[in-house]
C-alpha cells in the first residue's frame, strides 16, 4: 500500500509542485506575490539544483566530490561562449552544456572508478583538482573567453512571461524540479538501492552482482548533466562570465554544506539544506551586520554539524509534528505582533525554531529516535515487471545431485604478488552439489583462493571456469551472476538497510533482476532458512557475530549460486553457536548449492565436508576424502604437525 | 642560468608550502582529522607576526617566541574540542570549514580587509639575501629562512616521530588505533600534543608568510590548492614527503614559470596532482599502505 | 490503477494548461515604481566587496560614498530630500552582486543605484540595471568596449581606449627623460582589466605590447601570470635576466610589491618600471626598493593639485584621512580609488539635478545631455557612441621621496618625473 501511495506521489507530486510554484510567478500580481521573492526563490532554486546534482553523486553513493564548481563552469562557460560570443541559440547551449559535462563527468569517473585502489579521501582530492586545471586551461588559452570574460546577455523570451526575472526563475525552476525529481527517482529505483549498497560496502555489493562501476559513472553522469544545464543558467543570472567568477572554491563548499546540512542519504536533505542556508545568508546580508554575517553562517554551520551530522531531514522526519509547530506558531506569531522585520525575516526565524526543536531532543534521544527514522522512510522502487508471477526458487524443489556435473574447474592456477607467490599452479575441480572443505595454515593461499574464484583477484597464470565459463577477467559481479557468492570472515552488512533488505539486495541484483517488493518477499524465505526469521526487521548493528554470520549466508544465498564460499564463517563461535551453523551449512547443501567451508581448524571440516583440500605455501599439498587426506603424511608434517595438539 | 636560479628560488620557497601543508598533513593521517582550521591559524600566525612586529619594533623572527606557544594551545584546544565531539573524518572537515569562515571574517574585522604589511624598517628581510661566491647564484633570504626551518622542524619531527616514546606511540595509533589503545597509549594526549605542534608550524608559516608578502584576509582560501597539492604528493600523514613534496612544487611551478610561462604553472601543477593521484594514490614518497 | 495514473497526468497537465493561459491574459506592469514621498529620504542603493577578494579596495568606496552621503545632506540632501545610503557586503562573489542589485530595485525599490566594485561586479551590475533600466555610475570598470549599456556612466575614464591611452601616455612619459628606455620587459596579470591593457579585446589587439613595438621599442620580455601568483622569485629571474631597461607591470593589488621584493632579492633593480592598479599603500611601505616606481592615477592630494582645485577638495581630502584612520586602514590617503568614487557619486547627484526628478531615463539622458561637474576630474561629457566614456584625464604618478606624486602630463604635474630609480 505504501508502495503505491509513493508511487503516486512521485508521479504527479513533482508536476503539481511544479505547477504551483510556476503560479507564484505566473500570478504574481493577482495573489500580490513581491517580485523580489523571486529573486530569492531563483537562488535558492540554483542551490537546490546544484546540492542536488552533488548529493546523486556523493551523498547516495557516498564518494564526496570538491569538484562541483567544474560543472558550473563547464556549464556557464559553454553557454557563455556559444550564446554570448557565437549567438547560437540559448536552449541549445543547454543541451551542449548537458552533453559536455556529461562527457567530463564520464571521463573524470572513467578515471577515478577504474582504480582499484580508489578511497574516498584520493576521489575527494582528485575532484578538487579538476576546477582548478579548467580554470587553468580557459586562462591559459584566451582565445575560449578573449582573455577577459563575456557578456550574457538576456535570451528573447516570451513577453507574457513579464519580467525577465520571472523567465529567470521559471527556468530556473523547471530545472530544479527536473532535478530534485531525478534525485528522486533515482532514490526510489534499483539505481537508488545500489549506491546505497556502494555507500555501505562497495566491494560486498559488487560480490553480490551489483555492476558498482557502472552504477557510479550513471551517478557521476547524472550529476554532471544537472550540474551542467544549472550552470548554463547561472551564466544567464551573473550577467558576465569570467574564470574567477566560476571555477572557485564557492560553488562546491556551499553544495556541500547545505547538503550535509539538510541531509544526503535523501533526496529532500539538499533542497532543504539549500533553502535554510541561503535564506539565512539574505537575511544576514539585509540585517546590515556585514561584519558579523560570516561569523553566524560560519558559526551556525560548526554546530549543526556537531550536533546533527546526519543532517536535518533525518530529524525533522522523526519529530515532523512538533517542528512544523514551531515553524507555525512563529511565523503566525511574528506576524500578528508585526515584529522583528518582515515575512523573510519571520519565515527565516521559524524555520531556525524549527530545526532548534528538531534537533535539541534528538540529541538526547539519539539511539532510539534517529536509527528509526533513517530507515522507515526507505521507500520501495517502482516495481518493473509487474506482470510477471513470483516463480519459487530452485532450491525448494530441484533435487540435489551430488557430484554430477563438475562446477567448478581451476586449471594451473597461480597468482603472484610481486615476487610472493601466494599461489602457484594449483588445479582443482569441485562437482555440484560437493561440500568440499579448503583448508590450510595461515598464510597457505586459501584467502587469495577465493578471491580469484570470486573475481576479485585475476590469476596471474591459469584459467578458471565455473559451470564452463571462464571467468578470469570477469569484474566479480558478473562473476556473481555466473553463480558464485561468498561470506566475508569479519561480516559485513550493508548499515543503512535492514535484515530483510540486505537479503533483498542480493536478490534484486542476482541473475534474473527482480524488483523490491518481489525481492524483499524472496528474501523473507532465506531469512528464515537461515533462522533470522524473526530479526527481518533489524538493523545490522543489532546482530551478534554469529547473528551477522548467517546474515552473511541469506545474503549469499539470495544470489542464488552454485556454490558457496564461507570464509572461515564459523571462527569466533560458541560450540553451540558452531552447532547451528554447521546445521544451517548442512541445510544448504540439502538445497544443492555445493558450498566451499575455508577454515584453518581441521577439526571442524572434517565432520562437515564431503572432500577436504590442502593448501601449503601456495601449493595444493592434498585433495580427497576427509580420512585420507587425514593420513596422508605429508599433511600431517605440514599441517598437522604444528597443530595436532591445538 | 635563470632556469637554475629560479629552480632554486623555487625549492627555497617550497619550504613554506612543506611548512604550512605539514601539520595539515599529519593531523589528518594521524588524528583522521581534516582540519581546515590550519588554514586559519597559518592566517593568525601571520597577523600576530605583522602586528607584535610592527607595534613594538621587533624583529619578526623573534615574535615567534610569543605566536609559537600561542598557537600551540590554539591548535590544541581545537584537537581537544574535536576530541571531545567525537568528530568523524568527514565532519571535522565541514566543522572546521565553519569555523575557518569565522576566524577569517574575525581578522578581517579585527585587521580590516586592506593589505597588511610590515614596513621595510620593520622587516629587514624581505629585500635581502645571501649571494653564493663564485655562482651566480642567490639565496633570498625569507625563502632560505623558510627552507631551513621547514628542514629544522618537519625533520626534527620526523626524528622525534622515531626516537622518542611518544613518537613511537603516535605511530602505532596511526595504524591501528585499538592495538594502541590496549598497550595503554593515551590517545587523547598524543592528539593534543600533535595538534598543538602542527599548530606551532602554522605560526611558523605565518610568520614566514607575513615576512614575504603582503597580507589580506582572503588568502587563507588562496592556500588551498598549493598545500592541498602539497600534501597529496607527499602522501597524506608522511612528514618527508611533505617535504620533499613542497620543494618539488615549488620547484616545479618556478621552472615551468621559466621554461613555459607563469600562466601554465597551475595547469601543470593541478595536472601532476591527478597523475599521482592516479598512479600512486598513496603520495610519491609512501611505501604501502602505512602511514 | 493505469488509467488513474494517467486521469491525474491528464488533471496535472490541464491544470498546467489552464494557468499559463491565464497567466498570459494577466498584465504585468514593468519594474514596481518606488513611493515618491517627498518628506522620506532618497535611497540609493549598492553592494560593495566588503569581504573577499575584492575587500582591500571596496572599504576605499564605503569610507568616501558615505562620506559623500553625509556631505550632501548637511548641504540640504538632493531634491530637498535627505540621501540614505543603503549598501551591502556581495562578499566579492559576482553572483550575489546580481542578487542583491534584483533585490535593491525590486525589493528595497532604492531611488538610484551607484555602482559595486572591481569590473567582473560591475559588469554582472550592469546586466541588472540594464533589465530594469536604472541609471548606474560605476567607479572603475576598465573594458570600455564590454560596457555597453547606454545608462552607465564611468567615473574613473581611461577614454573609450584604455589599451591604446595608457601606453602611449606612458611611453611618452618615459620619452621625455634624458635616457628614454630601448628595451621593456612586459609582464601581465591575467585578470580581465589589466590583460586588457596589454593585449585588448575582441578583435581589437592593440595594447601595451603591441604599442611598445609599434613606437620601436625592444619588447625583451612578454610574461603573463595567473591572478593567485604569490611566489615572484622566477619571474624576478626571468626580468634579471632579459635586462629591460622599463619593467611594465599590467598589474594588481601587491603583484609590484612582490616583484619588487624578488628583484631585490636577487640584488637587482630595473632602471624604470610602472604598476598599472597597484594598491597603493604597501609600495610606500617598501620605502627605498619601490623609489621612483611609476603607475597611473586620476588624482593625487599633492599640494599643487589641492591648490588648484580649492578649499573645497582639501577638506574633503582631510575629512576622508579622519574617516579613514578611524575605520583601521592602513592607507588613509585620499586618491585615485576615493576620487572615482567621488566622481560617481558627483555623476549620480549631477543626473538628479539636472533630470529634476528620480525618474531613471530622465537622469540618463540629463547627463547624456548636459554632462556632469565633479570636484576632482571637472566638467565630464557622455558620449554614448564611446559607451560614456569621457576624455581621460588619466596621469602617471610616481613615488618620491615617499609618496606618490603626479608627474605626466607636464600640465597636472605636481613635481617633475625622476628618471631613474636611484
Amino acid at each position: 500500500m505504501r508502495a503505491a501511495l509513493s508511487r503516486r506521489r512521485g508521479l504527479w507530486g513533482f508536476p503539481l509542485a511544479f505547477v504551483a510554484l510556476a503560479m507564484l510567478s505566473l500570478y504574481r500580481e493577482t495573489i500580490g506575490f513581491p517580485v523580489f521573492y523571486l529573486t530569492l526563490l531563483t537562488t535558492i532554486l540554483f542551490w537546490t539544483a546544484q546540492s542536488t546534482s552533488w548529493n546523486i553523486l556523493s551523498g547516495y553513493s557516498g564518494y564526496f566530490s570538491f569538484g562541483q564548481a567544474a560543472f558550473v563552469g563547464v556549464g556557464a562557460y559553454t553557454t557563455a561562449v556559444l550564446y554570448g560570443r557565437h549567438q547560437v541559440d540559448f536552449y541549445v547551449t543547454l543541451g551542449c552544456s548537458a552533453v559536455l559535462c556529461a562527457v567530463l563527468a564520464l571521463f573524470v569517473g572513467g578515471l577515478a572508478f577504474r582504480l582499484r585502489s580508489l578511497r574516498g579521501e584520493i576521489f575527494a582530492l582528485l575532484t578538487l583538482a579538476v576546477p582548478f586545471i579548467l580554470g587553468a586551461l580557459a586562462q591559459l588559452n584566451s582565445a575560449i573567453d578573449g582573455g577577459q570574460g563575456i557578456i550574457v546577455t538576456v535570451p528573447p523570451f516570451p513577453s507574457q512571461l513579464g519580467l525577465f526575472q520571472d523567465y529567470l526563475y521559471l527556468i530556473s525552476l523547471a530545472v530544479a524540479v527536473g532535478a530534485v525529481w531525478a534525485a528522486y527517482a533515482i532514490q526510489h529505483s534499483r539505481f537508488g538501492w545500489a549506491l546505497s549498497a556502494i555507500r555501505d560496502a562497495e566491494d560486498v555489493a559488487e560480490g553480490l552482482g551489483v555492476a558498482t562501476f557502472r552504477y557510479k559513472m550513471l551517478a557521476i553522469m547524472v550529476s554532471g548533466v544537472i550540474g551542467g544545464v544549472s550552470g548554463s543558467i547561472f551564466a544567464l543570472q551573473i550577467g558576465f562570465v569570467a574564470v574567477t567568477s566560476v571555477f572557485n572554491l564557492t560553488v562546491p563548499l556551499f553544495v556541500i554544506v547545505m547538503s550535509v546540512l539538510g541531509g544526503r542519504a535523501h533526496w529532500l536533505g539538499p533542497v532543504l539544506g539549500a533553502g535554510l542556508v541561503t535564506l539565512l545568508q539574505d537575511r544576514l546580508t539585509a540585517s546590515g551586520l556585514a561584519d558579523w554575517r560570516l561569523v553566524v553562517l560560519g558559526g551556525v554551520l560548526a554546530v549543526l554539524v556537531v550536533i546533527a551530522p546526519e543532517g536535518l531531514y533525518v530529524r525533522l522526519r522523526a519529530r515532523p509534528w512538533p517542528a512544523l509547530a514551531a515553524f507555525a506558531v512563529i511565523v503566525v506569531g511574528l506576524r500578528l505582533a508585526n515584529a522583528f522585520g518582515g515575512p523573510l525575516d519571520w519565515i527565516l526565524y521559524g524555520a531556525l525554531a524549527a530545526v532548534v526543536i528538531a534537533v535539541l531532543p534528538g540529541r538526547l534521544g539519539r539511539k532510539t529516535g534517529t536509527a528509526r527514522a533513517e530507515r522507515t522512510d526507505r521507500p520501495e522502487p517502482t516495481e518493473r515487471k509487474a506482470a510477471v508471477p513470483d516463480r519459487p526458487s530452485p532450491d525448494d524443489d530441484e533435487p540435489a545431485p551430488t557430484g554430477a556435473e563438475v562446477l567448478v574447474e581451476c586449471e594451473d592456477v597461480a597468482r603472484y604478488f610481486g615476487g610472493v607467490r601466494a599461489l602457484d599452479g594449483v588445479t582443482l575441480r569441485i562437482g555440484s552439489g560437493e561440500l568440499v572443505g579448503l583448508v590450510g595454515p595461515n598464510g597457505s593461499g586459501k584467502t587469495t583462493m577465493v578471491s580469484l574464484l570470486a573475481g576479485t583477484l585475476r590469476p596471474t597464470r591459469g584459467t578458471i571456469r565455473v559451470a564452463g565459463r571462464d571467468i578470469a577477467g570477469l569484474p566479480p559481479h558478473r562473476v556473481a551472476h555466473a553463480g558464485v557468492a561468498r561470506t566475508y570472515q569479519i561480516p559485513r552488512p550493508f548499515g543503512s538497510m535492514t535484515v530483510r533488505d540486505n537479503v533483498a539486495m542480493a536478490i534484486m541484483f542476482g541473475r534474473e533482476p527482480r524488483s523490491l517488493p518481489r525481492a524483499r518477499a524472496a528474501a523473507e524465505r532465506h531469512i528464515g532458512f537461515v533462522g533470522l526469521g524473526h530479526l527481518a526487521d533489524a538493523r545490522p548493528d543489532a546482530l551478534n557475530l554469529h547473528q551477522r554470520q548467517l546474515l552473511e549466508m541469506a545474503r549469499a544465498l539470495g544470489t542464488n549460486p552454485k556454490v558457496l564460499f564461507l570464509d572461515e564463517a564459523l571462527a569466533g563461535l560458541t560450540p553451540a553457536e558452531i552447532d547451528n551453523a554447521v546445521e544451517v551449512v548442512r541445510r544448504i547443501q540439502r538445497g544443492g548449492t555445493s558450498i566451499v567451508i575455508v577454515e584453518h581448524l581441521l577439526r571442524v571440516v572434517n565432520q562437515l565436508a564431503t572432500r577436504i583440500v590442502v593448501l601449503d605455501k601456495g601449493t595444493l599439498l592434498a585433495d580427497g576424502e576427509p580420512r585420507t587426506v587425514m593420513r596422508d603424511p605429508a599433511v600431517v608434517q605440514a599441517y598437522l604437525g604444528k597443530r595436532a595438539h591445538a | 642560468m635563470d632556469t637554475l636560479q629560479a629552480g632554486l628560488s623555487g625549492v627555497l620557497v617550497g619550504g613554506l608550502y612543506a611548512l604550512m601543508a605539514a601539520g595539515l598533513s599529519i593531523t589528518w593521517g594521524v588524528l583522521r582529522i581534516i582540519n581546515l582550521i590550519h588554514f586559519g591559524l597559518i592566517l593568525l600566525g601571520a597577523y600576530l607576526t605583522f602586528q607584535i612586529a610592527s607595534s613594538w619594533n621587533v624583529d619578526p623572527m623573534l615574535t615567534l617566541v610569543i605566536t609559537m606557544p600561542a598557537l600551540f594551545v590554539l591548535g590544541a584546544l581545537v584537537q581537544w574540542t574535536f576530541d571531545r565531539l567525537a568528530i568523524s573524518e568527514l565532519s571535522s572537515l565541514l566543522l572546521s570549514f565553519g569555523l575557518l569562515i569565522v576566524i577569517v571574517q574575525g581578522i578581517s574585522n579585527l585587521w580590516s580587509a586592506d593589505f597588511r604589511q610590515m614596513s621595510a624598517e620593520v622587516n629587514p628581510y624581505a629585500t635581502r639575501s645571501v649571494s653564493l661566491g663564485g655562482l651566480d647564484l642567490v639565496f633570498p633570504l625569507p625563502t632560505l629562512l623558510a627552507f631551513g626551518l621547514a628542514v629544522v622542524l618537519i625533520g626534527g619531527a620526523h626524528v622525534a616521530l622515531r626516537r622518542t616514546f611518544t613518537g613511537r606511540a603516535l605511530r602505532a595509533f596511526a595504524q591501528d588505533r585499538a592495538i594502541a589503545a590496549a598497550f595503554g597509549i593515551d590517545h587523547r594526549r598524543i592528539g593534543v600534543l600533535l595538534a598543538g605542534a602542527a599548530g606551532a608550524t602554522a605560526a611558523a608559516a605565518g610568520m614566514l608568510f607575513a615576512m614575504s608578502t603582503a597580507l589580506t584576509p582572503a588568502t587563507a582560501f588562496e592556500w588551498f590548492g598549493t598545500v592541498f597539492a602539497v600534501v597529496i604528493l607527499g602522501g597524506i600523514g608522511h612528514l618527508l614527503g611533505t617535504l620533499v613534496a613542497g620543494l618539488l612544487v615549488g620547484a616545479l611551478g618556478a621552472v615551468v614559470t621559466v621554461l613555459i610561462s607563469a600562466a601554465a604553472e597551475p595547469f601543470v601543477l593541478f595536472s601532476t596532482i591527478v597523475l599521482v593521484l592516479l598512479l600512486r594514490p598513496q603520495g610519491l614518497f609512501a611505501h604501502g599502505g602505512t602511514r | 490503477m493505469r488509467s488513474s495514473k494517467y486521469r491525474l497526468l491528464t488533471l496535472v497537465a490541464a491544470g498546467a494548461l489552464v494557468a499559463s493561459a491565464a497567466a498570459a491574459c494577466e498584465q504585468k506592469s514593468g519594474t514596481d515604481s518606488g513611493s515618491q514621498a517627498s518628506d522620506k529620504p532618497i535611497v540609493v542603493g549598492s553592494t560593495l566587496s566588503l569581504s573577499g577578494a575584492f575587500a582591500a579596495t571596496g572599504n576605499i568606496h564605503k569610507i568616501a560614498g558615505q562620506q559623500f552621503v553625509d556631505q550632501l545632506n548637511k548641504n540640504g540632501g538632493l531634491l530637498g530630500r535627505q540621501v540614505k545610503w543603503l549598501v551591502r557586503d556581495d562578499e566579492s562573489d559576482q553572483a550575489k552582486v546580481s542578487t542583491l542589485y534584483e533585490q535593491l530595485i525590486t525589493q528595497d525599490k532604492v531611488d538610484l543605484i551607484i555602482g559595486p566594485y572591481a569590473t567582473p561586479n560591475i559588469l554582472s551590475a550592469m546586466a541588472v540595471a540594464a533589465r530594469h533600466g536604472y541609471t548606474l555610475p560605476q567607479h572603475t570598470a576598465v573594458i570600455a568596449p564590454l560596457m555597453t549599456y547606454s545608462c552607465q556612466f564611468p567615473a574613473w575614464s581611461i577614454g573609450p581606449k584604455p589599451n591604446e591611452y595608457v601606453p602611449n601616455q606612458l611611453f611618452d612619459a618615459v620619452a621625455s627623460t634624458p635616457d628614454p628606455p630601448k628595451r621593456v620587459a612586459i609582464l601581465t596579470n591575467q585578470n580581465g582589466s589589466t590583460d586588457f591593457v596589454s593585449y585588448g579585446a575582441g578583435e581589437n589587439k592593440t595594447g601595451m605590447v603591441s604599442i611598445a613595438k609599434q613606437r620601436g621599442l625592444n619588447v625583451v620580455l612578454e610574461a603573463r601570470y595567473p591572478p593567485t601568483t604569490t611566489n615572484w622569485a622566477s619571474l624576478a629571474t626571468r626580468v634579471r635576466d632579459a635586462k629591460p631597461d622599463l619593467v611594465v607591470n599590467d598589474g594588481l593589488g601587491v603583484d609590484p610589491v612582490g616583484l619588487l621584493q624578488a628583484m631585490k632579492q636577487l640584488n637587482y633593480r630595473p632602471p624604470m618600471m610602472f604598476s598599472l592598479f597597484p594598491a597603493p599603500g604597501p609600495l610606500l611601505g617598501l620605502g627605498e626598493t619601490a623609489q621612483g616606481l611609476l603607475s597611473v592615477t586620476i588624482f593625487e592630494p599633492n599640494k599643487p593639485t589641492l591648490d588648484k582645485l580649492g578649499q573645497n577638495a582639501s577638506s574633503i581630502v582631510d575629512e576622508f584621512k579622519s574617516r579613514a584612520t578611524q575605520a583601521k586602514l592602513p592607507y588613509t590617503v585620499f586618491e585615485t580609488q576615493a576620487a572615482a568614487s567621488w566622481n560617481a557619486w558627483e555623476i549620480l547627484t549631477s543626473g538628479v539635478k539636472g533630470a529634476g526628478k528620480l525618474e531613471q531615463k530622465a537622469i540618463c539622458d540629463s547627463l547624456h545631455a548636459k554632462g556632469a561637474d565633479t570636484t576632482f576630474s571637472g566638467h565630464l561629457t557622455f558620449d554614448p557612441k564611446a559607451n560614456n566614456f569621457w576624455p581621460t584625464t588619466l596621469a602617471i604618478k610616481q613615488i618620491q621621496d615617499r609618496d606618490w606624486v603626479t608627474v605626466w602630463p607636464a600640465e597636472r604635474a605636481a613635481a617633475k618625473l625622476r628618471a631613474s630609480a636611484g
